[in-house]
């Protein structure tokens, strides 16, 4: 590993996660207020996190498995919000919330 | 109001004012960054810094003690059984910690001998207090464990929450049990202590903690028992799941074999989706009561704790988690960076949220808000995040220049210190600890005086 990739590595590794919430978030936002801007918003901070994947995929010097792992991640990481929110909706029995 | 709730109001009282001494011996520990001879041959760093992590220890571990003294005659219906040798214990508690922090203070340290180790100072982090306190906390730990679940005989009555505090208590009893240095081998010695360390922090505190919240929830928002029951055995498989293995990553450089490597990276990378959940969760209890409860700190108290456990624990953590990275930021002021947010977020908002409940509670307040709350919401995380962010730019100043460039020489740890870019770093915490201070002592005003100031308690019926 150079130096710099360390550094440049570990942030990428912080704002994978960072942006997994920030789509997290703005999913759960458009899910209860229906607002197509919002769900815009979530599918550009989930795709974001996808280039943020893809990079350290592609560029940073991490163990194959280390990058394997990150892939499936992703992939649970798209799934999360939208399986709690059923199971939210189910256990609260209401329907999606408007504001 | 139950006896066990006089004394919930006790230990949280007590928490608080642990939180304080925490935060000025945090702030003395700062300081030596940035003046090293400050009260050169008095107080050393070392003792500082013991006092600001074990007195982090005991205030949330009064806190959650409080919490559940305060929840569970409500949850089973009566007074809980034992509860005169709870009220004594708790005071001999509060002597204990007295006098383990004047002999901090005061002896300091000792030679290498079985006295020491009775009655100064165990030598390991976090769990320094001498073997007698230590003996202490293990029994205050029993009684209150048999509080619990002799509550729980006694009443014939068992709910979901309490079924899962009782498990929990066992390991939470059990654990401490490794508290006691038994080896002379370092390895060894720090396997079994990462149990502890570790096994509170991310197993055990984290499913007292989840306990806490539903039972807070439901007097809070009243969100039915049905719903906080189904997220608790969710979150307790998930958080266990990933947990109990992400205990790994603290055996990297101990001179554990290579497979832990690969154990611990792999189970701590899924630590932050369980965290995810959480950040939906909260964003969907929020917008189904549009931000509004007839305590509004506690609420905004509540949601912090889910944001700061994801920030703290899932994005800070997740930086350093990696073998490959972590070999080079572990020990560094980048983990007490995540460190510090970790344990703000998944415990720290969560005792306030629940101390704000109980005085909204104990005085009567028909509606708790008011600007005071505010003031200290904002300074207490601001200044945590700006300590936080601080730490963060020191401590990867340490992992390039003393770490990754210098190859970790005695030469290189000087050339770290001495860089710009660590001593701004600990210059910035320090002013940052500043700001936390200050948010401490309105939050210390704010819950002495909440109820007895017309601003803050308006008597108008507001729906959960």
């Amino acid at each position: 590993m150079i130096q710099i990739q360390l550094l440049e590595t570990a942030l990428l590794l912080g704002l994978y996660i960072l942006l997994a919430g920030g789509y997290a978030l703005f999913y759960t936002l458009a899910w209860m207020w229906h607002r197509s801007s919002i769900r815009i918003a979530a599918i550009a901070l989930y795709g974001m996190h996808g280039l943020v994947a893809a990079g350290i995929v592609f560029w940073a010097p991490l163990w194959l498995g280390w990058k394997l792992l990150l892939i499936a991640s992703s992939l649970a990481i798209l799934a999360i919000p939208t399986i709690t929110l059923h199971h939210l909706e189910r256990t609260h029995g209401t329907g999606s919330l408007s504001a | 109001m139950y006896r066990s709730q006089k004394l919930a109001v006790k230990y949280l009282a007590a928490a608080i004012a642990l939180f304080g001494v925490m935060t000025v011996a945090g702030l003395l520990s700062a300081y030596y960054y940035i003046n090293p001879d400050f009260l050169f041959g008095m107080l050393h760093f070392n003792i500082a810094k013991i006092l600001h992590i074990d007195t982090l220890v005991i205030w949330l571990l009064m806190g959650f003690m409080g919490a559940i003294y305060w929840f569970l005659p409500d949850e089973l219906g009566r007074e809980p059984v034992g509860i005169w040798l709870a009220e004594i214990l708790f005071y001999v508690f509060c002597a204990a910690v007295a006098v383990v922090a004047v002999v901090f203070i005061v002896v300091q340290y000792g030679g290498s001998d079985q006295a020491s180790l009775w009655f100064i100072n165990q030598g390991r982090k976090y769990v320094e207090a001498p073997r007698w306190a230590a003996l202490g906390v293990v029994a205050v730990m029993v009684v209150f464990g048999y509080n619990v679940i002799g509550t729980v005989i006694a009443s014939r009555r068992m709910t979901g929450i309490v079924a899962v505090l009782m498990v929990d208590l066992i390991p939470l009893v059990a654990l401490y049990l490794d508290a006691f240095p038994a080896v002379t081998n370092m390895s060894q010695d720090l396997f079994w202590w990462w149990w502890l360390v570790h096994l509170w922090v991310e197993a055990t505190w984290e499913v007292l903690i989840g306990c806490i919240m539903a039972l807070t929830l439901m007097q809070l928002l009243g969100t039915s028992r049905k719903i906080v029951e189904s997220w608790l055995y969710i979150e307790v498989a998930l958080v266990l799941g990933t947990g109990i293995l992400g205990l790994g990553h603290h055996y990297f450089w101990i001179g554990t074999p290579n497979y832990w490597l690969g154990i611990g990276g792999f189970f701590s990378a899924l630590e932050p989706l369980p965290l995810l959940g959480m950040v939906v969760h909260a964003v969907y209890d929020a917008g189904t009561h549009h931000m509004k409860a007839t305590n509004r700190p506690a609420l905004y108290w509540m949601m912090t704790e889910a944001f700061g456990n994801f920030l703290g624990g899932g994005v800070w953590g997740f930086m350093i988690t990696l073998p490959q990275i972590n070999l080079y930021a572990h020990g560094t002021q980048w983990t007490v960076s995540h460190g510090h947010f970790a344990f703000w977020g998944a415990y720290a908002c969560g005792v306030i949220s629940v101390a704000y409940l109980v005085v909204q509670k104990t005085r009567n307040s028909a509606l708790v808000n008011g600007a005071a709350w505010k003031w200290s919401f904002a300074a207490l995380n601001l200044g945590l995040i700006g300590m936080v962010g601080a730490l963060l730019v020191a401590g990867m100043t340490q992992s390039f220049v003393e770490r990754a460039t210098g190859g970790s020489t005695l030469r290189a740890f000087i050339a770290g210190q001495e860089d710009p870019w660590f001593v701004s770093g600990m210059m910035l915490r320090f002013v940052f600890g500043l700001l936390f201070t200050f948010g401490y002592a309105i939050l210390v005003y704010d819950l002495l005086t909440l109820g007895k100031r017309s601003v803050s308690v308006v008597a108008q019926p507001v729906s959960p």
